[in-house]
């Protein structure tokens, strides 16, 4: 089981290796085969520790293997340890299966593409970053993966790097990310200074009410970082300039859901501080209604899914942030499947368009698709939340859990139900818009079907895959009538809130209420034979296409000084002290060198003049000190 | 009797900036060398008023090397000026300045 | 006592009469724009301190100075002069520039610190000659202080010689006129 453990989480790195090693040596094919077999092997390796976990009991499944003794300096020893427990196993299994699947659809995606090989490189380095960030052992280890998976999305997103865009783009995922790496490092440092070790167990301690704030908010600061929450959100829609399974793997599935794994990982320490936590549920449900409205608005097939999982993510933030920490994992994994699934169609749809994104281009895909549309159906059903499909059953459990917390949790709770009524909204107009209707005149020119062959299958058979799980994967649990992942996560994370079977009932009518009523407008406005004219109102639509100005903010905020400042300082300091100074340097010896070469007339006359007025003073000053 | 030996110094020493005078001033190597001569020559006597003066051999032994080394400094110095006439070099000490800095 | 006084003013008057020569054939020497002019009045300097050196008890010296100095020096400084030819060149022409201005001034402050350390700081150490015997600077002497105390420094300056006229025949090479390669007797 300890084996199984090291090896899905060094498979990859293993592959990543090979393939940044053999270079040209290895086909373009080979290597993509190479790195999907690399990640199920890893799937295979975490299956094989979820079953050894299955068979101990409760209270000893929380094992911590140490390979060697990585930092040691003074009092303070940190191990290159992996921690094998029943969230971490939860989490290896997602990241492993969603992304063999998902690096098994890039061989066909990415068919084709003259630097396939760095590209399956940089997954498999991504699946082993995203790895150690949920397998390591301590939190210095999880802020390495923290790390590397930045690294990783930033290598991704600007993988085709002759697009201006894709840089800009790459550029301000990792900057932002930075910000949310900073403020993880502060807290691991308080941390250190208090407990004198990182290991997971002094999450549980006694800490002042100060310091326990300041390290959750800290740790909150990364999380809202990397998921692309208020207010560290506006990299997100951008990072859709990389691949499309790039945005499937890293952009929905997995790295943006490690802020959510981050809080339950360390949920003692934001039980110790209930204002972050509470400041956490609170930005996970501002995020939702503002990645909703914003998604209202968008054209591009890609940016509308990448909103979508935004609003999701804050879904399971608000969850996390209330305790119901086994709630928000299990709405992780049905996004996992779904969001994966959506991602993966839209990027069939963009291969049989001619890479072409603009939804107002598209119509009528229906009839051209057929499965296609049904993957897209099924994930899009799943995502609103529809029963009998995934979403229903855990975002459902979310909501409900914001009732047992009092009248912070009734505004979560409605806002939460108010982001349903958005999700069905915006996702089925995608639907409609991208499918149905008749075929658009670009449609009509550009489209061309996938071929049977093996670019084919390997688009194929993931997505299948993937709309199977999202049909069955939320049955897994029933909040009210089976719960076996709460009781799975429980020696990991107690949750906090435990809504009554009632209060759970509720809810999920009044989800499915608001979803379906989503859905009949978008069917109103977009879908129907006579189309309703939207309406328009001019002020809210700027400010939704302008993405709530946040863009602009940091703009001026941040960007702009800062440039005025590098300018300033690159004036005044840079050009006249260190620029200036070398040339300076050599000038001046320059010039005392010719000052000082005048001496050297070449005249003898010269010379014996000196020696003799040398010798004419010397004289007096002997006769004078004698 | 005669003068004492302070008065043989005063001439060696006015011997000396005559010749020092000489050096510096004229451009003729020639002539030059003809200060040089003059300078040697009052340094040999003040050797030998010293010498007289201190009853001591030394002092003319001294001079005599001094001679001998200044007539070899001659021949040297005579050599190169004829071999810098040779060449057509012009014989002015202010011209021959190819090390100037 | 006459005798003794006359004899002293005998010497007095050879001295001023030598020394004068001495110094005014050196200023002729510095001040002549023709160079042959300036060897025959540096002939004049040479010979009035040999009479100095007669002066001074330093017969073998005196005898040196003429038969070396004027006798083969200056021939062949004379030599050099014909061969390189008329050229005429005064020290004071193009006015007064910084350098003549140096000179003057450097010469005159070493001038006048000699005649300040003869004249004040000597003291009357310089008055007091001592006596010397009748031996004192024959050729005997000289020769006896040759070949015992200065012994090295006696075979050096052969060498020295040595040097200086193979220096001298490959400067001279391919000339057409020889000079006069010179042992000094001794």
């Amino acid at each position: 089981m300890i084996y199984g453990a090291w090896i899905c989480l060094l498979s990859p790195l293993a592959a990543a290796g090979l393939i940044t090693l053999a270079g040209e040596r290895i086909s373009r094919r080979g290597a993509g085969y190479l790195a999907t077999l690399s990640c199920f092997v890893a799937f295979g390796g975490a299956v094989a520790t979820f079953v050894g976990l299955l068979g101990r009991d409760g209270e000893q499944r929380s094992i911590v293997s140490t390979a060697w003794t990585w930092i040691s300096g003074g009092s303070y020893r940190s191990g290159f340890e992996v921690m094998i427990d029943p969230l971490s196993v939860f989490m290896m299994l997602i990241v492993s299966g969603v992304g063999a699947l998902i690096v098994a659809y890039s061989i066909g995606y990415m068919d084709g593409d003259k630097e396939e090989r760095r590209y399956f490189a940089y997954m498999a380095l991504f699946v082993f970053s995203m790895l150690l960030l949920v397998q390591g052992g301590n939190l210095l280890l999880l802020l390495a993966g923290w790390g590397m998976v930045g690294l990783s999305s930033y290598l991704l997103i600007g993988f085709w790097h002759e697009r201006p865009a894709a840089i800009a783009a790459a550029k301000k995922a990792f900057i932002m990310n930075a910000i949310g790496d900073a403020t993880m490092a502060l807290a691991l440092f308080l941390l250190i200074k208090k407990a004198g070790s990182l290991e997971f167990g002094i999450l549980g301690g006694e800490y002042s009410s100060t310091v326990a704030t300041l390290v959750a908010l800290g740790l909150l600061g990364g999380a809202v970082a990397k998921s692309a929450q208020l207010p560290l959100q506006t990299w997100l829609p951008d990072a859709m300039e990389g691949p499309t399974p790039v945005s499937a793997l890293i952009h929905a599935a997995t790295m943006v859901t490690a802020g959510v794994y981050l809080i339950v990982r360390t949920h003692a320490i934001f039980e110790s501080a209930p204002h972050v936590a509470d400041l956490a549920a609170g930005l996970g449900a501002g995020t939702l209604l503002v990645a909703g409205l914003v998604a209202l608005v968008q054209v591009d097939i890609k940016r509308v899914i990448a909103y979508s999982t935004m609003s999701q993510i804050g879904y399971m933030f608000l969850g996390v942030g209330l305790g119901a920490y086994a709630n928000g994992m299990f709405h992780l994994m049905t996004h996992a499947f779904f969001k994966a699934l959506l991602f993966m169609a839209a990027g069939i749809v963009i291969h049989a368009l001619a890479n072409e994104q603009d939804i107002r281009k598209m119509g009528g895909l229906r009839q051209l698709m057929p499965r296609t549309y049904l993957a897209f159906l099924i994930g899009s059903l799943a995502l609103v939340g529809i029963f009998p499909f995934a979403g229903f059953f855990s975002k459902d459990s979310i909501l409900a859990a914001a009732l047992d917390r009092g009248a912070y949790g009734y505004v979560l709770w409605v806002a939460g139900l108010a982001g349903t009524f958005l999700t069905g909204l915006y996702t089925f107009r995608l639907l409609f818009l991208v499918f149905w209707g008749e075929p658009s005149p670009f449609v009509r020119e550009h489209f061309h079907a996938l071929k049977s062959n093996a670019v084919g299958l390997s688009l194929a058979v993931p997505v299948a895959i993937l709309a199977v799980l999202s049909v069955v994967g939320g049955w897994i649990q029933w909040a009210p009538l089976w719960h076996p992942i709460e009781t799975w996560l429980q020696t990991a994370a107690e949750p906090t809130v435990s809504p009554e079977n009632w209060q759970e009932w509720v809810t999920s009518a009044l989800a499915l209420l608001f979803g379906i009523g989503g859905m009949y407008f978008a069917w109103l406005f977009y879908g129907a034979r006579e189309r309703r004219s939207v309406p328009r109102f001019a002020f809210a639509q700027r400010v939704l296409e302008h993405k709530f100005y946040f863009d602009e903010l940091y703009d001026a905020l941040f960007y702009r000084p800062t440039v005025w400042i590098a300018k300033g300082l690159y004036r005044w300091v840079e050009d006249p002290l260190v620029d200036e100074s070398s040339t300076s340097l050599g000038q001046d010896t320059r010039d005392l060198g010719r000052l000082v070469a005048r001496a050297q007339t070449g005249l003898l006359r010269t010379y014996a003049l000196a020696i003799a007025s040398s010798v004419a003073v010397l004289a007096v000053v002997f006769v004078a000190v004698k | 009797m005669g003068p004492n030996t302070a008065w043989y110094l005063g001439v060696a020493g006015f011997l000396f900036g005559v010749g020092t005078l000489g050096v510096l001033i004229r451009r003729n190597p020639l002539i030059v060398l003809l200060s040089l001569e003059i300078m040697l020559n009052g340094a040999n006597l003040a050797l030998i008023a010293f010498a007289r003066h201190l009853n001591n051999g030394d002092g003319q032994i001294f001079a005599l090397t001094v001679m001998a080394v200044a007539a070899s400094e001659v021949v040297v110095g005579l050599g190169l000026i004829v071999a810098l006439n040779r060449k057509r070099v012009p014989l002015d000490v202010d011209r021959l300045s190819s090390l100037r800095g | 006592m006459i005798v003794a006084s006359v004899g002293n003013v005998l010497v007095w008057a050879v001295w001023v009469v030598a020394a004068f020569a001495c110094l005014g054939s050196a200023v002729a020497v510095v001040s002549f724009s023709n160079p042959f002019y300036s060897a025959l009045a540096l002939i004049g300097n040479l010979g009035s301190l040999a009479v100095l050196y007669l002066l001074l008890s330093s017969e073998f010296v005196a005898a040196a100075q003429v038969l070396v100095y004027a006798g083969a020096v200056m021939v062949m400084f004379l030599f050099v002069i014909a061969y390189v030819g008329p050229r005429t060149e005064s020290p004071w022409t193009g006015g007064p520039n910084w350098q003549a201005i140096g000179s003057v001034l450097a010469a005159g402050a070493l001038l006048v610190e000699i005649v300040v350390v003869i004249g004040l700081k000597a003291g009357g150490a310089l008055a007091h000659s001592h006596d010397v015997g009748g031996a004192f600077g024959t050729p005997s002497y000289i020769g006896r202080l040759f070949l015992t105390d200065h012994l090295l420094a006696f075979e050096i300056t052969s060498i020295v010689l040595l040097v200086a006229a193979i220096g001298g025949v490959i400067l001279g090479a391919h000339s057409r006129t020889v000079h006069a390669d010179e042992v000094p007797p001794l």
